[in-house]
Order: C-alpha cells, then structure tokens, then sequence
C-alpha cells in the first residue's frame, strides 16, 4: 500500500500532519522529495550535534554555479518524516531526480534561468475560487492550522487533482523527468518488497504519484540522461536563510513563528504575545499585562471580524502594532527580526565535507601560490607581474569579502604598482565564507553580490566613496557599476554639500586619470559633473553665517573643488563654478574668508577686470567693515598665496596700491590684521616680499636678490669642511 | 437642494445606510445599527448581495478600517494618528455615522479646551436659582453618547492641554463620569466608545499623556501606497467639489490629475516614481488633500478668469504654494526638481514655462 503525502515544504501544520500519520500507520520505508545523492549523507541525520535548522548543499564539482540548497527547519515535514524512520528504524530515501541530472539538463540548455522554474502557483487558484486573494494564507486557514488531521491528505489529493486536471501543461521540462524519477524510485521500493510504502513530497506532486503510468513510459523518458559530477554536505542553516528563495522553491516569511506554531500548536495567541512583551521588555519599553491581554482580545476580535478560527500571525501583528506600540510601525521590525523571523542558528557535526565558496578560495590560494598558513607572512607583489596583479585582486576581493586573511600594509617608495600584504589563516574564517556562500559560489560572484548588497544599504556617502575606493583595485565592474549609481542617487538625496565636496576630488581623479586598471572613466565623470552642479546649487547658502572654523574647512574644500574643477576642463562645468563663486564672491552675509577666497580664484580665472578687482578689494578693505571681517577676508584673499603675489603683477598691484594709499593712523589700525595674514607665508617668502617693496616697485620687474655674504671670512672656514667631508687637505 | 453647505455623513449617505441595514446578516454589537462586518463594507465599499452598489468612502488598505471596526467592538478607544490630510476625521465622521447613525457628536480639540466642554458644564441662571440640579447641568457630547450608547468624535486629541485630556481617563477606563456636586454619576451605556484623532506633524502641540495612550489602540493612516490609488482619491473629490461649488469648468482630464499627484508624490518619497533619481523631500506635507485643493483652486481658476479649461498656468501656483512652505530650503528643493525632473520630461514642458515664470 502507498500512502502519498501532499505537503507544504517547513508548513508546521503538514509537519505534525506527516509525523501522526506515520505514527498510525507505521509504513516500512520512508520516501522523501529530495536529491537521491544526498542519501548518503542521510545517516548523519540522527547524530545529536546536527542540529536544525541544517541545510543540504548540492554542487556541481567543475561549476560552482550550479549549487543548490535543501534546508530543514524542526518544523519541515520532511525532517520529521527522516526522523520518524530514523527513530523506528525504518529505511527513508530521497526520490527526486537526482542533481546530476538536473544540473546538467541546465548545462545544455543554457538559456533557461539559474533557479527551476516554478510553476505558476497552482493553489492560487483553488485560494482565489473560495475568495482569497492570499494563497498563503488560504492554504494556511484550510490544512496547516487545522488541529485535527483526519482526512487532510486525502483532501489535498483531490484539490490538487482538480486543479492538476485545469491546469495547461507545465512549461518546464524537467517536470515530467522529475515526477517520472519518483515513479521510478516507488517501483523500486515495491520491487524491494517493501508493503507499506509513505510518500512525503509537495502537494502538486500528489495526483502524477498516485495513477502511475506504464513502467515502460518512464524507463524511456528517463533514458539517456546526462550527467555531471555532483558533492553535497550538511551546512548548518538559520532561520533567516530560510526565508531566502532556494532549493525547495519558495522560501518561507515567517520561520519564526511556524517554530512557535510547532511547540505550542494550541496557543491562541497568548504565549505569543507574551513572548512579544518579554523582548520589549527586553530593550527597556515598558510592556504592562494589561497592553498584552488589550492585544490578545483585539487580535481575536479581528480574526472574529474577518470570520477565521483564531488569530493568525497577521491579526497578531496588527494588535502588536495598535495597542503596544501606538500604531509606530519602527518596533515591528524588532519583533519582525527576532520573533517571526528568528535568529536561531542550526549546528553540523565538525567532520562533514565543504562548502563551494571556500573550495574556490583554496583552488585560487593553490593557483596563486599563497598558502593558508597559521603563521603571517609578507608579500610584496608588483602589480606589473601578472600573477601578482591576480593575487593583489584575489587579496582585495577577499578583504571587500570581511575575510580577515590579508591586511594591506603601507609601503615605502612612489610608484603605485607596489602593495605589501601580510596573510595570516585562522580555521574560524569558515563561518565568513559560509555566511558569504550565499552571495555566490565564486570568489568574483561573492564578493560582486555582497558589493551589491553592501552598496545598496550603505547609508553615507562617504561609506560609498570607501567601497568604491575597494572595490576598485578588486576588479568588479558589476559591483562597481552599482556603487557609482549609488554614489550618484545618495549625492542627489543628500542636503550636505560638505558631505558631496569631500568626495569630489577623488571621483574627478578616477574620472580624469582613468585607473592603473582602466576603469570606466565616463561614468564617473558623469556623475561628478552632475555632483558639481548641485554643490554650485547650494553652495552660497553655506557659505553664510558659519563659524570661523567651520568656515577654515570649508576653505580647504574649496581649494580642492576648485583644482577638480580645473582639471575636468569642462567648458559647461567651469563657468557653472564660476558663477557660483561669483554669487558667492558677492553676496553681503557671505562668512569673509569665503568670500575673500572666492574673490582671488575669480581672478585667477581671469573673469576680473583689474578695475573690479580693485573695487571689489577696496570695498572689501574699507573704513566701515568690521577689523575682523576686514581681516578674514584678506586672509582669504591672499590664501597660501606668498609666492604668487610675488609673482603675479596685477595681485601685486592692488595690495601694495592699497596699503600705499593708507594714511598712516589708518595703517597702525590695518597693521594687526596684516600681520594675520603675512605671519602664514613662509620666511622665504617673507623676506622676497620685503625686497620687492623696497624697490618700490608695481611688481612688473623680476626682482633682483642681494645676499650679505661676507666671502673672506667664509673662505677660512672651506679646509675644515673639506677635511669633514674627505677631501684631502693639499687640494 | 439642500440649503445646507455640507450634510452630515448619515444624511449623505442615507440611503446606503439603509441598504446595508436591509442587508446585514450578522450579529450586532450592543447598540450599534450596522455588525462589524457592515460597517467596513460601508467604509471600503463594494457590492451588497442585492446588487446596490456601496460607493468607497476610504480608499486604502482595507485592513486599517477592519482594526478600527474591530477596536471599537472591544472596550478600547481608537486614536487615528497620522498626517494632515490623511482622511482621519473624514474616517472618524463615516465610523460615527455608520456604527451609531450619528456622527454629530463632536467635541473639537484646540487649546482652548476647557474641563467643562469634555465632562459637563453649569448653567449659572439655572443653577443659582435652584442650586445645583440634574437640570442645571449642560450635557456635553460626551455625556450625551455615554447616555445614549453612541460614538463620540474628538477631533484634534493632540491640541487640547495635557490636564485637561486627562479627564477622559476615568471615561475610558470606569465607562463613567461622576458628578460630584449632585452625587450621581452617568453611566456609559452599551456601544458607547470615543474615537480621537490627532496629528503626527504639527509642531507646538502637546503630546499624548501616556496613560491615555494606554487607552487607545492607535491606527495611523498613512499616505496612499500606490499613484492609481492616490489619483483615484483625488479625482473622487474633486468631482463632489464641482458639484458642490457648481465651478464653470470643464472637469479635468486624468491626465492633469495625474501630473499634480506625479508632483506631490515624488517629492514626498523623495524618489522619482521610475525609481531611478532620488530627490530632496520640502519641508511641507504634500498630503493628498493638498493635492486635492491644488486641483480645486486650479478649477477656480480656470473656471472663472481662464476659458474653463484647466491649463498648467492655472495650477502652477497652486503647486508651488503647496510645495515651498520654507522660502529657503523648499526653495532649493523645488528649483532642483523643476531643473533635474519636469525639464526633462518631453510632455512637461507647459508645466516647466509655467513654474518657472512664477518663480
């Protein structure tokens, strides 16, 4: 006799469903939907340290690509299924169509998609045909949440019938193939002489298990399969992977509580508000009794209102949300995270084989010639040696990765095709590149996705430009790509133009120079010149009213704004900063080293005539403005610019006409605030412009220097220094 | 026609009210004219089992109205939190008229609220001529819906001082209110329940005592979730606006509608609706109502100094008065909106001109 199961993959309810219908039945073998390789690996099964939620990993061996997941959560119908047949000693078995199969039908036909296609969820409509416009929830009310069993296969055989009966014929391939395999795998067991024969699989599977076609039908699609090389192994798994799409089709929302629907099945919601309260207790909210017994009789009146047995996880959610947390949704993502998703960890014992991403990281390690070791160990690579180019972007990729391994170390020396590493292996790392397998199987694909993802939910500019600055040097354009339209979204969402300066003049260097490893140039540049245009958008209104410090910063920016800006050499761009600087040049409350500054770079453009720049000094320098201002803007002014005065006619001009032109009571009260400024240029620059003035002149002659030497007495001094430094003393 | 400005919900809807009656099957609640049930088919809309169509009232989720139905069955208050302009008083006023037949029992929260108008007041001619009596005392919507087992609205829970919101305490949680000076006290009566609401915005007001937040379950509306949703919202308004304020105007295209709360809708997100640029979000609201009455004062225009066509000139100035509440920041915001989002799109270019030449 064959007792075919329908399930819902980790549905709580099919769970305790399958565990008493084995217990009344007691069959003699056990049949479970899964990948026939992994029956060797089954045994594990019923050791203590393989503690759920674990998860089956099946990969190709020579593509990685190809790997799949089979989780198991306490609650997964499946599990309970191996763990009744390992409890009575009965035998269980995988009876899906092997992997490698599977994985090399996906070989040759390459243009279908990674994951096998689902079929269009078939229980949507029998959810749709009793009003229902959630299938979850439907299939959830009719069989997970029912408390008594009776009859519940047999009424999942016959939905599914009929709607197996409506539905147009599946449009993947592999379908037929797989249910043909179980077929194949049932005979198998009848022929083996087993009587009472259990059939765990999912619910659509039920109707092709149960009116089995002719062996010979089967034998001949299955013919001539192809194959490839597959391994698998227990991977421990957590709950929130569980709501991750793998293996056995759709993930699952809410794996916490299907666990607490699985240890307290006859909870009405209660227990699990109580659990609500202890974790808001838990982060110091104060959660009285009375909000939680509020709770429970709004969830039932809502579950009443909506005509459903008893509350569900969503009529519970929605009173957490009205009563204790006043309608804020903020602390639903607490509970969401803790309590429905769940933070449990699963455990696999230590001996069991290893996972894709770290056989490729010990392939490369092995390629590259840079062994894992217990000890550090320095390597300088040249990056003009192509395998030390390919480590240094291994190495990088590992770090973008957070596997500790490599740390860079300064070098001494110019040149930028130098990098020092020191490499140093710790066995704990095994957690990271599990916890990274996820991202991908590769090196290249991990540390790509995990990019991706790190970029997206990156919350600051400048954790952006960081990532881009990494993610550069390991060669991920994908990533890379990502990350410059973050940068650019980010840029356009952000109000801080300080913010947006600091990174310009780093994207114009990639933008301008390209990269030693040819980056794609265009891009940043376009979005550089679209930052640019928003910071001259914003920038006057920061410049006024700021502190003086705030405002020394903000020089500082200007400065390397300004080169950036040159070295674009963007017509559209340049005259955008110009007349910026011209608006901020004149605008009143502008804070006055800024303005000074802005002024001088207005000059140095050459967008001055030397009339206004006279004006715009005199004004600026006049009676009526306040010393200090008078003084911070002539800091400004003559920012970092000794030897240029000295050098420029025009500059020159204006600042020694002005100060000829003061009366002498005036120039005592200028003299301190003068003094600011000049005190900040070098001695050497000091002394040249003293000289200049003391020759009187508009600056448009080179000046001549004149040194005091007295050259007698020098030359007495030359033997002793000869003899210090070697020489011979007749010479 | 009506003489009056505006009905009350009961009145305007009378006739769906006595549809849902005629069809409600399900057990009522103490006092209440509709079951629980009806009263969210009333709110959300649909169609009843004889075929009368029930004209949607709250567009959204429908899962809000069922927790708000449903906290009223309970003993506990409901408190609608939210933005301005979120349908909150618009929900309260439809729950009042469905679930008591009368929504008239209001008290309007400001700061001038006194004790007197929540609990009960005196009337001094009365009372020093009898001295304190059952008849010298005035009711007060509230002592009137505890009476009479009705829903009572205040509005604005938020604006009325801290002392004074904690009179409604014993209210809530005794269902009484005592009158000391006569030495009796009123019961509240089955299908008694206050709804309040209060805004999540407004600066200056005061907050929300926490004893009586453990009084209310709270649901906040929240602004619509999709652009047909919100459109649909607006369009819906807009056309009993015209036939309230019989404008001259021609009734506005979709296609209007849709770039007013294309606007409104970008800037709140922060994030152009193709998901590709994000934007800085202005200081104001921008809720749909104010997308409403953006359309409303439009159809004004044009209707009365324009040829009745809504043109983009017409609303130009509603926008950027909807828009820039700040003349600084907003100002920034929307100069890098109209520069970075409308110039660019192709059929925009009449709402660009017309922005610009206000600004």
């Amino acid at each position: 006799m064959i007792h075919t199961l329908g399930i819902r993959h980790h549905g709580p309810g099919s769970a305790r469903n399958v565990k008493e219908f084995l217990e009344a039945t007691r069959p003699d073998i056990v049949l479970v939907e899964g990948p026939p390789e992994a029956d060797a690996i089954l045994q594990w099964s019923n050791n203590t340290e393989l503690q759920p939620p674990v998860a089956i990993l099946l990969y190709q061996v020579d593509n990685l690509h190809h790997s799949v997941f089979y989780p198991f959560a306490a609650f997964s119908p499946e599990w309970q299924a191996i763990q009744y047949a390992y409890e009575h000693n009965v035998p269980v078995r995988f009876m899906d169509m092997p992997m490698t199969h599977t994985f090399a039908l996906r070989n040759i036909d390459k243009d279908k998609p990674e994951e096998p296609s689902f079929r269009a969820d078939p229980v949507s409509w029998l959810a749709r045909a009793d009003g229902y416009s959630d299938t979850d929830k439907w299939w959830e009310k009719m069989f997970e949440q029912r408390t008594s069993n009776e009859q519940v296969f047999e009424a999942v055989s016959e939905a599914i019938h009929a709607v197996r009966e409506l539905a147009p014929p599946d449009k993947d391939p592999n379908e037929p193939l797989r249910e043909a395999w179980m077929r194949k795998i049932i005979r198998q067991a009848q022929k083996e002489m087993y009587t009472e024969i259990a059939v765990i699989c999912g619910a659509w599977h039920v109707p092709a298990l149960t009116t089995m076609p002719s062996q010979k039908e089967d034998n001949d699609l299955l013919k001539g399969l192809p194959k490839v090389k597959v391994e698998c192994t227990w991977i421990p798994w957590t709950y929130e992977r569980l709501s991750f799409h793998s293996g056995y089709g759709a993930g699952i929302e809410s794996p916490g509580w299907y666990d607490h629907l699985w240890e307290f099945p006859q909870d009405d919601g209660t227990r699990w508000m109580a659990k609500v309260a202890q974790l808001f207790r838990s982060k110091d909210m104060d959660t009285s009794v009375a909000h939680i017994i509020e709770a429970v009789r709004l969830a039932q009146s809502l579950a009443a209102l909506r005509e459903l047995p008893r509350a569900g996880l969503e009529e519970l959610n929605e009173a957490t949300l009205s009563v204790l947390c006043n309608g804020e949704s903020v602390l639903m993502q607490l509970i969401h995270d803790q309590l429905i998703v769940g933070n449990k960890i699963g455990s696999v014992p230590f001996d069991i084989p290893k996972p894709p991403l770290q056989s490729d990281i010990e392939r490369l390690q092995k390629k590259l010639r840079l062994p894992a070791t217990a000890d550090w160990k320095d390597y300088i690579l040249d990056l003009r040696k192509e395998n030390d180019l390919e480590r240094s972007i291994f190495l990088h990729r590992l770090q973008l990765l957070q596997l500790p391994w490599a740390e860079k170390t300064d070098i001494s020396g110019k040149g930028t095709f130098k990098e020092q590493w020191r490499l140093q292996w710790d066995p704990a790392f095994i957690i990271e590149i599990i916890d990274k397998g996820v991202y991908g199987n590769t090196v290249e694909t991990a540390a790509n996705a995990y990019v991706k993802h790190l970029a997206t939910s990156a919350a600051s500019l400048k954790v952006l430009c960081e990532l881009l600055e990494n993610a550069l040097p390991a060669e991920l354009p994908h990533a890379v790509e990502t990350l410059i339209r973050q940068v650019s979204n980010q840029s356009a969402a952000t109000g801080d133009v300080i913010q947006l300066m600091e990174v310009i003049p780093p994207l114009v260097t990639i933008s301008r120079y390209g990269n030693v490893r040819k980056t794609d140039a265009a891009l940043v540049s376009g979005i550089a010149t679209g930052m640019i245009t928003r910071i001259c958008i914003s920038l006057p209104g920061v410049c006024t009213g700021i502190a003086e410090e705030a405002a020394q910063t903000l020089l500082q920016l200007f400065l390397q704004m300004n080169n950036a800006v040159n070295m674009l050499q963007e017509p559209d761009i340049t005259t955008q900063w110009q007349q910026t600087l011209h608006v901020i040049a004149a605008a009143n409350n502008t804070s006055p080293v800024i303005a000074g500054y802005s002024t001088r770079l207005l000059a140095d453009h050459k967008l001055f005539t030397s009339e206004q720049l006279v004006q715009a000094f005199y004004s600026a320098m006049s009676a009526a403005v306040l010393p200090g201002t008078a003084a911070a803007w002539l800091e400004g002014f003559l920012k970092g610019s000794g030897t240029l005065l000295l050098i420029d006619p025009d500059l020159w001009r204006v600042v020694n006409n002005w100060v000829h032109q003061l009366q002498e009571e005036v120039f005592i009260q200028v003299l301190p605030l003068l003094r600011r400024t000049f005190a900040s240029f070098t001695a050497a620059e000091r002394r040249k412009l003293g000289e200049k003035v003391k020759q009187g002149d508009s600056g448009t002659q080179t000046s001549q220097t004149e040194y005091d030497i007295a050259e007698e007495r020098g030359a007495r001094g030359i033997p002793v220094i000869m003899q210090l430094l070697g020489y011979n003393n007749n010479i | 026609m009506s003489q009056v400005l505006r009905g009350h919900a009961e009145q305007l809807y009378a006739q769906e009210l006595e549809e849902l009656k005629k069809q409600d099957g399900s057990k009522l609640p103490a006092n209440w004219k509709l079951s629980p049930q009806s009263v969210v088919t009333y709110l959300v809309g649909g169609k009843l089992k004889n075929g009368f169509e029930v004209s949607p009232k709250y567009i959204g989720n429908r899962r809000l109205m069922e927790i708000a139905v449903a906290t009223l069955t309970t003993d506990r208050a409901l408190l609608l939190y939210g933005l301005p302009g979120t349908a909150k008083s618009w929900v309260s006023e439809h729950l009042a008229a469905a679930i008591s037949g009368d929504s008239t029992m209001i008290i309007q929260g400001t700061a001038g609220t006194s004790e007197e108008s929540i609990r009960y007041g005196w009337n001094y001619a009365r009372l020093l001529a009898e001295g304190p009596s059952a008849n010298a005392v005035v009711e007060t919507p509230v002592m009137r819906a505890m009476k009479e087992g009705k829903i009572v609205r205040i509005e604005e829970l938020t604006r009325i001082g801290a002392d004074v919101q904690d009179t409604l305490i014993t209210i809530l949680s005794e269902k009484m209110l005592p009158i000391p000076e006569l030495n009796t006290e009123v019961q509240a009566v089955r299908g008694f329940n206050v709804i309040a609401t209060a805004n999540n915005r407004d600066k200056g007001v005061n907050d929300l005592s926490s004893a009586l937040k453990r009084r209310f379950n709270t649901v906040i509306l929240p602004v619509p979730d999709s652009i047909d949703e919100e459109i649909d919202i607006v369009r819906r308004r807009v056309e009993s606006f015209e036939k309230i304020m019989e404008i001259p105007a021609e009734a506005p295209a979709l296609g209007e509608i849709r770039r007013i709360v294309t606007i409104m809708r970008e800037l709140r997100n922060g994030m152009t609706t193709d998901g590709k640029t994000k934007l800085k979000v202005p200081s104001g609201t921008l809720s749909t109502a104010e997308a409403i009455s953006v359309v409303n004062s439009g159809l004004a225009m044009a209707g009365y100094f324009g040829d009745g066509r809504l043109t983009a000139e017409d609303m130009a100035a509603g926008i950027i008065g909807a828009v820039i509440k700040d003349p600084v920041q907003d100002k920034i915001v929307w100069m890098e909106y109209l520069e970075t989002v409308v110039k660019t799109r192709e059929d925009w270019k009449d709402i660009y001109r017309a922005c610009r030449n206000m600004m």
